[in-house]
């Protein structure tokens, strides 16, 4: 039996393999997407003070730090019982969409996106954001000045461009001046044009990749995300749940979410597969993210991004296809620079009532510990990639107890599985596989623009100025320049 | 022209957006070097030999992070240890509060949304008994701390290094930036960073709240602070604390918050919280910090 590895995926956040096992025949008998890695976050929130998760819980990761930033202070308002002053939601509602204009800007153009611009059979080399800035200038340059007005949104909103600090337990620890929001304004109004520009280059491409959209990555599947009375959604509202035709299958209080959420672990992979809970694994395989989002809304609040939508719905109908998923994010894109324009048009923007504090002093560590007291608090968004949850049980002095988080992702975990296995069965035969066949595979997982963290590969190295201590079972446990 | 590689351990990615953060600056500087590899960006998969400067992130979690560093640093001339997590293990070694099994254990075992398992063992790699920073497992060119560091630093790095020419980076901490009035204010109450709105023009140690700017590298302009919201040390240990022996990041703050408030030692003690997220949350997993004598990371870690 033969193994064809595709290591590490490219062009993804975080490292992944994709491995297709072929029979005798040459035909693929299995294939799976692997995620390499696990920090265990959950684990190491314990013992935390639950107000600094807000601060800890970003560098889950560096692409969508503010949307972890955001839901970590929802989770810590609800611990707490604080309610934030409606500027305050603003304020994190607008530092999510610079989240979301700087994040699927950095998806389109610089990574999922050159496989569409140069080609899936584009020589490998140049096919990134490299080969686009030399044989593409005008997009390259617009390509970053598309994501540089989400990062200067999160830097004027949250303090800092990565990692933002400012989402506290009850509302924010920072007011947008006025000043600030009139220097801010200009830039984000030009995001209209950029993204315009954008759709511009794109929508052709979908076109001319339509053999590529109906082929890559076949799946039906639930999809979930959050709603507004039905309109597009990212801050906060209950999340819904429809089948594969579009029908309402739940719509729940996010709160409950251990009601209809749960995950399978599979030994091939460090990244969970949640599935929903009362129709089982794998039937009950959903998905979240822009496609999800765009499947469940019935409108989306904003002139330009509305008629988009309605484009979309009339071409797509409900959307299957993952690399739908690229159309989708410009479709968002659109929504969050008009959602940004107007939160920041709106006076109470800059109003100074932005914290709501806790009433009462908090019971102090020592005290905790002989209490029975318990708090708990879930906070969940509309990350760039879909729906993010976090949850944190507290002792009475607000210590994390037990932590659980269903990243984006995740969701979408099953989805990337089946789609590399049912193509890999249709287009490979035999061992010789080329480049861009290879490449198409990897386009299924950057379609869902995943998440990850980890590294691979194989090679031993010594030097003989190290020191190495190892314990009983051989493990090393410290290396030390000597 | 030099060629630069970017190599991403057990991290969040932060860095490498960091170095993209450069926006427009970015194509000037890819005008002046071939960029090679780097995972995140382009789909070169192996990594390749004769590089001139690698740019390595995040912390060593895993056995596949330890071999990939150890190749990277076979295969190039510089090695950069980019961000806090390499230079100092970062948050990723909160994991060395904990046992790695009781680390999996709550994810796959012992979680209210998942089907009781056994920790995943096909294919993926193993974890390693503590995270390591990349600094501690191997020799290091420069060390860039930060979390992430801040953008305009890959350029005031990059450039001289392309050049040639040995790099100059500012040395000052946090405090250095900060624009809060520090003041000898009695009082015997630290506060938690929940409780209260502080005063936005003075110093937080001098509110009692716990402040990490004057134990920490600068940098970054000190951006926390003016944002509403103390330091929490995500830039590393000062130069300080990094060059004498007997100081320490813990007993640094203890001292500075001791002699503005009056408060004795043992009193501050007493009431500093969460030591391990909120003092040593960075630098946990740091040989260097845990060698000082008058660390405390020892008593804090499960190894």
């Amino acid at each position: 039996m033969k193994q064809i590895e595709i290591s590490p995926v490219s062009r993804i956040e975080g490292h992944a393999k994709i491995t297709v096992q072929l029979d005798d025949a040459g035909n693929v008998s299995d294939a799976h997407f692997h995620v390499m890695e696990i920090r265990g976050f959950e684990k190491f929130l314990e013992g935390a003070a639950v107000e600094e998760a807000p601060r800890i819980t970003p560098r889950i990761c560096g692409v969508c730090q503010t949307a972890h930033h955001v839901v970590s202070a929802k989770a810590t308002d609800a611990v707490f019982g604080l309610e934030p002053p409606e500027t305050g939601k603003k304020l994190r509602e607008l530092s999510l969409l610079g989240q979301y204009i700087h994040s699927h800007a950095l998806h389109f153009y610089f990574l999922g996106g050159p496989d569409l611009v140069l080609g899936p059979d584009a020589d490998p080399a140049e096919r990134n954001v490299v080969g686009i800035i030399k044989k593409n200038p005008d997009l390259a340059k617009m390509a970053i000045k598309t994501r540089k007005i989400g990062q200067e949104i999160t830097t004027v909103v949250g303090g800092k461009p990565i990692h933002p600090v400012t989402s506290i337990p009850g509302g924010q620890s920072k007011v947008l001046t006025s000043g600030e929001r009139d220097a801010l304004l200009p830039k984000v109004q030009e995001g209209i044009g950029l993204v315009e520009t954008g759709l511009e280059v794109a929508k052709p491409l979908f076109e001319n990749y339509a053999n590529e959209i109906e082929s890559l990555g076949p799946i039906e599947s639930y999809f979930g995300g959050l709603t507004n009375d039905g309109a597009l959604e990212l801050y906060d509202g209950p999340m819904k749940i429809i089948d594969k035709n579009g029908g309402a299958v739940s719509e729940f209080d996010t709160s409950n979410y251990l009601d209809y959420i749960e995950e399978k672990v599979q030994p091939w992979s460090y990244m969970k597969f949640p599935y929903l809970k009362q129709i089982g694994f794998p039937e009950g395989n959903y998905r979240v993210g822009p496609l999800a989002r765009l499947n469940i809304a019935d409108s989306v609040n904003t002139e330009r991004a509305s008629a988009l939508f309605g484009e979309f719905k009339d071409n797509f109908g409900m959307a299957q296809n993952p690399l739908l998923y690229h159309y989708a994010r410009l479709v968002e894109l659109m929504y969050c620079v008009e959602r940004s324009i107007q939160l920041l048009e709106d006076d109470s923007i800059t109003s100074t009532d932005i914290r709501t504090n806790l009433s009462e002093p908090l019971m102090s560590v020592a005290d905790a510990k002989s209490s029975d007291k318990k708090m708990r608090g879930v906070g969940v968004i509309e990350a760039p990639r879909g729906t993010l949850f976090h949850d944190y049980e507290t002792d009475g002095a607000g210590i994390i107890q037990r932590a659980n988080l269903i990243v984006a992702s995740g969701q979408n975990n099953l989805s990337m599985d089946i789609g590399v296995r049912e193509t890999a069965k249709a287009m490979i035969k035999g061992d010789e596989v080329s480049e861009g066949l290879k490449n198409r595979l990897e386009m299924i997982v950057r379609a869902y623009d995943p998440c990850l963290s980890c590294a691979t590969h194989m090679i031993n190295g010594e030097s003989s100025m190290m020191l190495d201590i190892h314990d009983s079972d051989g493990y090393l446990i410290k290396r030390q320049l000597i | 022209m030099v060629n630069i590689a970017l190599e991403l351990l057990a991290s969040c990615t932060g860095c490498e957006i960091s170095i993209l953060d450069l926006h427009e600056e970015l194509v000037d500087v890819l005008e002046q070097a071939d960029l090679v590899y780097a995972p995140i960006l382009m789909d070169v998969k192996e990594i390749p030999e004769n590089i001139d400067i690698a740019i390595v992130s995040g912390s060593v979690r895993n056995e596949e992070n330890k071999e990939r560093l150890e190749e990277i640093r076979e295969k190039a001339k510089t090695v950069i240890a980019y961000g806090t997590c390499a230079c100092y293990g970062g948050i990723t070694c909160m994991a060395d509060l904990y046992s790695p099994e009781d680390v999996s254990a709550r994810s796959f075992k012992d979680n209210p949304s998942t089907e009781s398992s056994a920790e995943p063992s096909e294919v993926v790699p193993k974890l390693l008994p503590i995270v390591h920073p990349a600094g501690d497992l191997a020799l290091i060119d420069y060390y860039l701390p930060g979390c992430p560091p801040k953008e305009y630093l890959v350029k005031d790095i990059l450039v001289p290094l392309i050049n040639g020419e040995e790099p100059i980076v500012p040395k000052k901490s946090v405090c250095a930036d900060c624009e809060r009035t520090m003041e000898h204010v009695e009082f015997d109450k630290i506060h938690r960073r929940v409780e209260g709105t502080p005063d936005p023009d003075l110093c937080f140690l001098s509110q009692g709240y716990i402040c990490m700017g004057s134990a920490t590298l600068g940098r970054c302009g000190a951006l926390c602070s003016s944002a509403g919201v103390p330091c929490h040390g995500c830039g590393g240990p000062s130069m300080d604390i990094l060059r004498e022996p007997n100081h320490d990041v813990y007993n640094c703050i203890v001292n500075r918050i001791s002699h503005i408030s009056k408060m004795p030692h043992k009193d501050v003690e007493k009431q500093i919280y969460d030591i391990g997220h909120v003092v040593y949350g960075f630098v946990i997993g740091s040989t260097i910090m845990e060698n000082k004598k008058v660390s405390l990371i020892p008593q804090l870690i499960k190894k």
